[in-house]
């Protein structure tokens, strides 16, 4: 292609035409932080793991169930709870082993598969927190329907009633979750939407030539 | 033994800056986004610059950081088209050997280049540095044939930009 070398030609030509950066400005640089998408990444995942950490803290269930009598369900809801913390220790283990690979020294395909992997992590992570929530939420429920004596007016409306009343308190808590399921989607869809569009684009870009 | 690292560092970076400028002018617009992607650059090299063993050129090593900077860590997107970059070329043009009819095609290809995508960028910046399929194929992480099959590809895409 003609025009191809000629713009080689312009380009070794121009190739020392550039304004020169100083050493001390590259000191400067240099004791600069990063504003690359790895470093946010990490901040952002950090920032979720601490997040949910505090909300699996203030949650501490056991006054209620003391209140309820209900020692047996005690020590399920305690092996719950340390199953919880295992879980989410493997998984901060996990984003950090996938963090610490990311190199940019490899070559670009397996940079951004490294980068796409620790999102995936933090991601499966939150996901992960919603289904314990959900979880938690309809097992709150059924608890507080046959055990809990301020329940005894729902319990009624629903022997009432009949399967209207069930069907309604059903109603009421896929309601719940459905809102919080959607509020935390649009989040991430926006917040990673933004963030790694490019990367996202490139990676697929790249990914095409090897078809 | 770190204040030493830097200063090696700082001095072999000053020699080879223009392997970033050419990427940078390569990938952004105007001055601010320039300086902003060099030193986004800088600092990732800086941070890999401890795994750096010598036993590749720093040149070569330079290249693929200084890459994926700007493919996959610069989060601000590199393609706009706009008049600015058009002006890019505008200090490229020497007057000592003017040929106006040439000066106007080299332009027109600068233009062309721009509106590539970053990926296809790349594979144009290794072109126009002499780099070989092998090179391209380890830096980007594709397959050798691949990348040549990208390569003639690409450069139907810019035929068809200049002569739509």
């Amino acid at each position: 292609m003609k025009e191809l070398d000629l713009l080689k030609k312009d380009w070794k030509k121009n190739e020392n035409s550039f304004q020169q950066v100083s050493e001390n400005d590259i000191y400067k640089m240099i004791h600069k932080n990063s504003s690359s998408v790895v470093r946010l990444i990490m901040i952002i995942g950090i920032i979720e793991f601490l997040f949910w950490i505090g909300i699996s803290l203030f949650s501490n269930n056991d006054e209620y169930f003391q209140k309820l009598n209900m020692d047996n369900i005690l020590l399920y809801m305690r092996i719950l709870t340390y199953a919880h913390y295992a879980i989410i220790v493997t998984f901060i283990y996990l984003f950090y082993k996938n963090y610490i690979v990311i190199s940019t020294t490899d070559s670009t395909k397996i940079l951004m598969k490294n980068i796409l992997k620790t999102r995936r992590t933090v991601n499966i992570y939150v996901w992960y927190n919603l289904g314990m929530i959900i979880f938690s939420l309809i097992l709150g429920f059924m608890l507080a329907y046959f055990y809990n004596p301020d329940f005894a007016l729902v319990k009624e409306k629903i022997e009432h009633d009949g399967i209207k009343a069930i069907l309604f308190f059903i109603g009421i808590v896929i309601a719940i979750v459905g809102v919080f399921t959607v509020v935390s989607w649009l989040f991430y869809k926006l917040l990673y939407g933004f963030l790694m569009k490019k990367l996202y684009k490139n990676y697929e870009e790249l990914k095409k030539i090897d078809l | 033994m770190s204040q030493d690292l830097e200063k090696s560092f700082v001095k072999q970076l000053k020699e080879n800056q223009n392997i970033i400028h050419k990427i940078c002018r390569l990938y952004t617009s105007g001055d601010d986004a320039h300086n902003d992607l060099f030193q986004e650059i800088t600092i990732q090299l800086w941070k890999a610059y401890p795994k750096f063993r010598g036993d590749s050129k720093f040149t070569t090593w330079a290249y693929r950081v200084a890459l994926n900077t700007a493919i996959t860590l610069y989060r601000k997107s590199t393609r706009s088209i706009s008049t600015m970059e058009f002006d890019n070329t505008k200090h490229f043009i020497k007057q000592e050997d003017y040929n106006y009819e040439e000066e106007e095609q080299i332009k027109l290809m600068y233009k062309a280049v721009y509106q590539l995508n970053d990926i296809e960028k790349a594979l144009i910046f290794m072109y126009l540095e002499d780099k070989d399929y092998e090179e391209i194929s380890e830096t980007l992480g594709i397959s050798e044939v691949n990348a040549r099959v990208k390569m003639n590809r690409i450069k139907g895409k810019l035929k068809k930009i200049l002569n739509p």
